[in-house]
């Protein structure tokens, strides 16, 4: 009696084993993606902490950590330049997303439209995003080369006299914003194009049908339907945007003074020209901090869009 | 010699000659087996060290640096492995190197704004402790110091103690349009004054600018304005072993002013955005009068691809101010690991000894590189290709002064940049600038714990 009653035991222990199992068996086949993540985030995250409150050094040939408390903070409301790079930096993200988002949905609804040829558009459009950036730069630093670069020499035979891009502290960050667009405009463009695309056709058509002008379906209909295509775009360009440096180090290099600084570069001179590893890592996570901020602003719109739908 | 990317080159078909040769002595029948090894123990060349890797920067002077190593490679049967990095990814592999149970290179180049740190740390092998009787030839240029490391002073200073060689010697000289000058008659200056004067007659822009500046980044060229006012940005007292910040100094203002006074009136309209790139781009254009810059510059003038001002560009010392003149230098030292065999550290320290023998420059600087011995100047300042500026180079020695040499200079020099650049577009005045300035580089010299003379 009593061995069948153990028996019994073990078969509803292991009934009740494999039913939590089966209950659960969507967050236990998440769990070696939870764990790689875990391993691969939450580790150098916490190591970006752990240097940001310390100061590292080289000696002897090893890596000496050195607790240093909030030090770096002091430092942080000391650093001049901070506060220039990150007023830049959010400049250069408002107008630079503000523009290619604007062009590139445009784009996207004239090759949308096209009825010949849209093929050679998108491939046209997304020549400028193939190339990489660090050509970008140096074709971009040789054409605004006011000695020598080819729009001056362009301006000049018009009898005009070419502004100097990258040497005048008000034109710099204007003319890395130029290439940005020129650069970028393609990949909103593409995302937006997916988007139009995508919409059915037969709401804007039923709505003309019922009297709508061209004004009305596109404020009425398309519009709110692309919304959260508009969104997602705008998060990724505005995060891609925040961390901004190639271009910036190849045409201007922060300069004149600080008038093009932001702040990607300024973490890539403190970190690696300077070797202030422990500032570097603080500063490289108030970036962080702030592009999260964007983020949820992002994602609180698309919830909010949703909820209005 | 071999690069990282390995490709059949005349020494591994010797080698594989040799083994070949070797392997038919070894089967042959009737032969001793002390006469096969003897035989084939000749046939493995010569070499007396250990193997060897450098890793060397990819530069203007990295073919007269390949030269080099092949020679030595030829003159000694001694093996020699380049690894090849761009500039931007040396100083990442050297720390690398130095860190590890054993590095992967026998010899670090350091270049002059980071050596220091090897220096301090003990991350590279002091010479002595390799070869105790070391004697560094007084012919070898030590420029300010740059190869020795006093602990107590916590910098290069002559009582120090060796820890690099150098290997390139890039010093600043004055570049002018010998045509030019020969044609209107005009003295090579030797002041700042002198180069105004000089200016004035030759700027008619914007076809011929009298004078530029480098002002992207100013921090190399402008340090010897500085220097030839008497100033510095930190200076050392060995004494007492006391930092001070010049920048205060009212040397410093009247050099900053002289520094702004050429780049504004007499460089080109861009001139808040002059790099190196651009002031060698615009003299040999044909369209620059004179240049302060770097002397490895010196080259591209005379290639034809690059230059229509070919045979037509001189070279002096770079002019001074009222404490005489100053060229500062740039230069990069080679240094052994610390964290490597003895025999190793041995072979490395052969090859560097055989590079900086008189042969080994004269080839080197034939070659396209910057040799590092005054010998070799005087030599080839009689030599019809490149004495117009090895004779300057040559005559600079008596002039060359450090950049600041602390782990601390990387900041420095940034606040140096930062600031004078503010200067050059009027953000602030000098005044404000230098002040500035200063007061950044002391706050870095107390927060890095140096004892340093209060702010003037």
């Amino acid at each position: 009696m009593m061995a069948t009653s153990a028996v019994d035991m073990t078969r509803q222990q292991r009934w009740r084993l494999s039913t939590f199992l089966d209950a659960n068996f969507q967050y236990w086949a998440l769990a070696p993606i939870l764990i790689f993540l875990a391993v691969l985030t939450l580790y150098p995250v916490g190591q970006l902490l752990r240097m940001s409150v310390s100061d590292l050094a080289f000696v002897k040939g090893k890596l000496e950590w050195t607790y240093v408390g909030l030090d770096h903070f002091q430092t942080l409301r000391n650093d001049p330049v901070v506060p220039d790079a990150l007023k830049n930096t959010l400049l250069f993200v408002v107008v630079v997303v503000c523009v290619e988002a604007v062009l590139g949905l445009l784009l996207a609804i004239l090759v949308s439209r096209a009825r010949r040829f849209a093929w050679f558009y998108r491939s046209v459009y997304m020549i400028p995003l193939l190339i990489p950036p660090i050509a970008i730069g140096t074709i971009w630093r040789l054409m605004y080369d006011y000695n020598y670069g080819i729009i001056n020499q362009i301006l000049f035979e018009l009898g005009l006299t070419g502004p100097l891009w990258t040497a005048n502290p008000d034109l710099a960050l204007v003319s890395v914003m130029i290439v940005d667009v020129w650069h970028w405009t393609s990949f909103l463009f593409l995302i937006m194009l997916a988007g139009v695309e995508s919409l059915p056709y037969e709401l804007s058509e039923a709505a003309r049908v019922d009297g709508a002008n061209e004004v009305q379906v596109y404020r009425h209909i398309f519009f709110p339907l692309l919304r959260p295509t508009i969104i997602v775009a705008l998060m990724l360009r505005t995060i891609l945007a925040f961390k901004v440096f190639d271009q910036i180090f190849l045409l201007t290099g922060g300069g004149p003074g600080t008038s093009s600084e932001v702040i990607s570069l300024y973490i890539y001179k403190v970190y690696f020209v300077q070797t202030r590893l422990g500032y570097g890592a603080l500063l490289a996570l108030l970036t962080a901090v702030i592009m999260s901020v964007f983020v949820v602003f992002y994602q609180w719109l698309n919830n909010y869009v949703n909820r209005q739908r | 010699m071999s690069r990282s990317n390995p490709k059949l080159t005349r020494r591994h078909l010797l080698k594989g000659a040799a083994a070949a040769t070797g392997a038919l002595l070894a089967s042959a029948p009737g032969v001793s087996f002390a006469q096969k090894a003897s035989t084939i123990n000749f046939l493995r060349h010569r070499a007396q060290v250990e193997p060897i890797t450098i890793l060397i920067n990819d530069s203007p002077w990295f073919p007269g640096f390949e030269v080099l190593v092949n020679n030595y490679v030829d003159a000694t049967g001694n093996d020699v492995n380049l690894n090849v990095t761009p500039f931007a990814g040396m100083l990442e592999k050297s720390r690398n190197a130095v860190q590890g149970n054993e590095s992967e290179f026998d010899i670090l180049n350091l270049n002059e704004q980071w050596y220091m740190q090897f220096y301090a740390g003990g991350l590279v092998k002091p010479i002595k402790e390799i070869k105790p009787d070391f004697e560094l030839d007084p012919n070898v240029i030590e420029y300010d110091s740059s190869t020795r490391w006093d602990p107590n002073v916590r910098y290069s200073t002559p009582d120090g103690e060796i820890y690099g060689l150098p290997i390139n010697g890039n010093i600043q000289l004055f570049f002018y349009r010998r045509d030019l000058f020969e044609a209107e008659g005009v003295a090579v200056p030797t002041t700042w004054d002198e180069v105004e004067a000089a200016a004035q007659v030759f700027h008619d822009p914007p076809q011929m600018h009298g004078f530029t500046i480098r002002s992207k980044p100013p921090n190399w060229e402008y340090q010897a304005y500085l220097e030839s006012y008497g100033t510095s940005v930190i200076r050392l007292d060995v004494e007492t072993g006391e930092w001070s910040v010049g920048l205060t100094a009212p040397e410093a203002l009247e050099a900053t002013n002289v520094w702004l006074n050429l780049g504004r009136n007499y460089g080109p309209a861009n001139y808040a955005d002059m790099g190196q790139a651009e002031n060698l781009a615009l003299m040999a254009s044909g369209r620059l009068a004179m240049a302060h810059m770097v002397g490895a510059a010196a080259p591209n003038f005379d290639n034809e691809d690059q230059s229509v001002v070919v045979g037509n560009v001189g070279a002096d010392v770079v002019p001074g101010g009222p404490a005489g003149r100053a060229t500062m230098s740039g230069i990069w030292v080679m240094g052994i690991p610390h964290n490597l065999p003895e025999a190793r550290q041995v072979a490395a320290l052969t090859f560097l000894e055989w590079a900086l023998s008189k042969e080994a420059q004269l080839d080197y600087a034939l070659a396209g590189a910057i040799p590092v011995r005054q010998d070799v100047y005087e030599e080839l300042a009689g030599d019809e290709k490149l004495g117009w500026w090895m004779k300057a180079m040559g005559d600079s020695t008596p002039y060359i002064k450090a950049q600041p040499r602390l782990a601390e200079t990387p900041q420095i020099v940034e606040v140096v940049d930062r600031r004078m650049s503010q200067a050059i577009i009027d953000e602030l005045s000098p005044e404000e600038a230098l002040q500035e300035a200063a007061e950044e580089i002391q706050a870095i010299l107390e927060g890095g714990g140096y004892n340093v003379t209060p702010l003037e």
